[in-house]
């Protein structure tokens, strides 16, 4: 059923603010409220224009201002995006906490403290997090242990075989790396007044991310794996095939991130970054992903990864007392989920009045 | 040369200061959840009242954990830099990381001061001054002194594994025991015991039934030491290990009062945020300048004998 919502091309998310005004709800509005992204956009609109208002003082909403909870929020939009993959096909990966600090550090110590050329030390790095994907996929697939728990453990043994192999190699946990000209411009440069790389990865990983989820094939499988997985083997969707090639996927941009982060701020340290799990998975479901598989977009994520960046950074925006910080964020997220929740029931009572146009499966 | 570049920093500064109408400064720390930072925000509000009442103001910008460590300070540094301020007081930890933010901060006229960490980075980013130990020395100290006091094994509870300001702690403590002819064994627990006081005290019991020769334990954060306390409790090992730890908490000095804990090693936070904060603004706004640099802040031990009067400093919140 939800599939269907998919199928519609984008079309200006401006458009989705003035439909609210047109209360009779032509068919045309009616389609863009029906939108996932919908609710999520609403949910970071509204915390825009709280911090936008509180933080103008500060100057939130200049462009310097604007680009760092820009930068903060990319670093995790360039993961969450395949983590959403992962949860609408019904699995969870929480083992980036660890494969974030481990490409990092595998970059630092092969191209920088061992001082092999930079595209050796990214080509490494992308193969071991390739790899660390590969098992992930494969122990989901082959036993019947909930990904939640198998992540969980190569979370740990990464993080564990990190910090050893550093020692081992380098005998200190955090090194330094000077990465050439191409590389500190194509990863770790700063553009347009402040915007880091990583905030153009992250836009230009989107738009394929929307092209694989909701124009290809694969998408198709993506969600019907975590609508019914017995009926996706059914139908002939090599399901297992596409779980390890997901997990791999996961591994590979978080990977991307930690390269973009060690090359941007010329070091890498080893400490496991739990706090990444936590935001990843935040962006993810605050972008309308349902926890239980088989609901969510692109944009959506994209939506509630800024919505994510907007509350974390923007309260330093404010003359909030910062013993407070953790209660405004948890409060802030909360009601941008429930606005999301309320769109997004909206939109389903919407879709069954209008059958015809949303019954094709 | 170092006068030179101060002179043309406070010209700078003079000319933002008269182009502006207040003086704002931000203050950028760690993680309040962590014991130590909020004493060291005490320091910070209360430097912040003289500069309230002198027509500027403080934001207080703090990372939200450890985890990311060296891209969140960036992001802070760049708020703050975005948000228009006069001055920046900051600990440099991870300097690769830091630097070039604080040196493009600074050719925007900012004055920059530094307190906790980075003594070494004050000539390259010609800083104001530096309020602040030095970790491996302190380190130094506290593993002399348990060896001092018959130690013979002290083990180093690193937290946080991989965090180079708790790495070269431990790495002090083993360098100082050793020249009192003691042995260190540094165990770094996951990162997820870090401020797990169940989990770190049963951990820490398994070390001590493990190896009965440790006869010392130094732990890197109050918090720690707490744990520590409980492991030692539990297996009625008082008369045998001897407690030691990095940082002051009112359970700390109550366990040195009552003869549970040998000592503790205190840096005076208190210290660091207040003089930071305040001479920094004095500095932006009355163009005072302290002399001494760096200004060391510790290590301070306390035991037995000055017991007293840190007790009435952590009744205050300021210890």
């Amino acid at each position: 059923m939800n599939k269907a919502n998919q199928d519609q091309p984008p079309s200006d998310i401006e458009d989705s603010q003035t439909s609210s005004d047109s209360s009779d709800g032509s068919s045309k509005y009616a389609g863009l409220f029906r939108r996932p992204e919908t609710g999520a956009f609403m949910g970071m609109a509204l915390v825009f224009i709280v911090f936008g208002f509180f933080g103008y003082e500060k100057n939130f909403l200049s462009v310097i201002g604007s680009s760092t909870w820009v930068n903060h929020a990319s670093t995790i939009g360039i993961i969450a995006i395949p983590i959403g993959f992962l949860m609408i096909a019904g699995e969870l990966d929480i083992s980036v906490g660890a494969v974030l600090p481990a490409s990092a550090m595998t970059l630092g110590v092969t191209s920088g403290y061992y001082d092999l050329p930079i595209w050796i030390g990214i080509t490494l790095t992308l193969c071991i997090a390739a790899a660390i994907g590969w098992i992930n996929g494969m122990i989901v697939t082959r036993t019947q242990v909930p990904s939640l728990i198998v992540t969980l453990a190569t979370l740990f043994a990464v993080s564990g075989l990190t910090l050893s192999l550093a020692i081992l190699t380098t005998n200190t946990t955090q090194v330094a790396l000077n990465a050439p000209g191409w590389a500190k411009a194509l990863f770790g440069g700063r553009y347009l007044g402040g915007f880091r790389s990583s905030v153009f990865w992250w836009i230009g990983l989107t738009a394929c991310f929307i092209f694989i989820l909701h124009y290809s094939k694969w998408g198709n499988w993506i969600f019907a794996l975590g609508g019914d997985k017995e009926s996706a083997r059914n139908a002939g969707i090599p399901t297992n095939k596409l779980k390890i090639a997901l997990f791999m996927l996961v591994a590979v941009c978080t990977a991307l991130a930690g390269i973009c982060q060690a090359i941007q701020f010329n070091s890498a340290q080893s400490p496991t970054n739990f706090t990444l799990i936590f935001n990843t998975i935040i962006a993810v479901v605050v972008g309308g992903v349902l926890l239980t598989g088989g609901f969510g977009s692109v944009m959506g994520i994209f939506f509630g990864t800024l919505t994510l960046g907007i509350v974390q950074q923007g309260i330093n925006f404010t003359n909030i007392d910062r013993n407070l910080s953790s209660l405004i964020i948890g409060v802030m997220l909360l009601i941008a989920v429930l606005m999301n929740d309320t769109f997004r029931a909206l939109a389903t009572s919407w879709s069954t009045q209008k059958k015809k146009n949303g019954g094709d499966i | 040369m170092n006068i030179k570049k101060t002179l043309a920093t406070m010209a700078a500064t003079t000319f933002i200061a008269t182009g502006a109408w207040a003086q704002d400064i931000a203050v950028i720390g760690g993680s309040i959840n962590d014991g130590f930072w909020n004493i060291l925000k005490k320091g910070v509000e209360d430097a912040g009242l003289m500069v309230e009442a002198n027509g500027g103001s403080v934001n207080y910008l703090l990372v939200p954990n450890y985890d990311n460590f060296g891209p969140d300070l960036v992001t802070l540094i760049e708020q703050a830099v975005a948000q228009g301020v006069d001055g920046i007081a900051i600990p440099v930890w991870v300097p690769e990381s830091q630097m070039p933010a604080l040196l493009a901060a600074r050719e925007k006229g900012i004055v920059i001061t530094l307190y906790n960490a980075g003594a070494d980075k004050m000539e390259e980013l010609g800083a104001l001054n530096y309020f602040g130990s030095d970790e491996y020395v302190a380190g130094v100290a506290g593993g002399k002194y348990l060896a001092e006091k018959g130690a013979m094994k002290i083990l180093c509870h690193i937290q946080i594994p991989g965090a180079i300001n708790l790495e070269s702690r431990c790495q002090g403590v083993v360098d100082g025991a050793k020249e009192a002819g003691s042995e260190t064994y540094v165990v770094r627990m996951p990162a997820n015991l870090d401020q797990d006081m169940v989990g770190t005290s049963e951990a820490l019991k398994a070390e001590l039934i493990g190896d009965d020769s440790i006869d010392g334990i130094i732990t890197l954060a109050a918090w720690a030491s707490d744990a520590a306390a409980n492991a030692i409790e539990q297996l009625g090992a008082n008369d045998r290990v001897m407690l030691g730890t990095f940082d002051l908490s009112s359970s700390v000095l109550s366990r040195i009062e009552s003869g549970k804990q040998t000592m503790g090693i205190d840096q005076q936070p208190y210290y660091q945020g207040f003089l930071s904060t305040a001479t920094l603004f004095a500095h932006l706004k009355f163009g005072t300048k302290i002399v001494t640099e760096p200004v060391l802040t510790g290590p301070a031990i306390v035991d037995a004998s000055n017991i007293e009067s840190a007790l009435a400093g952590v009744a205050l919140g300021a210890r």
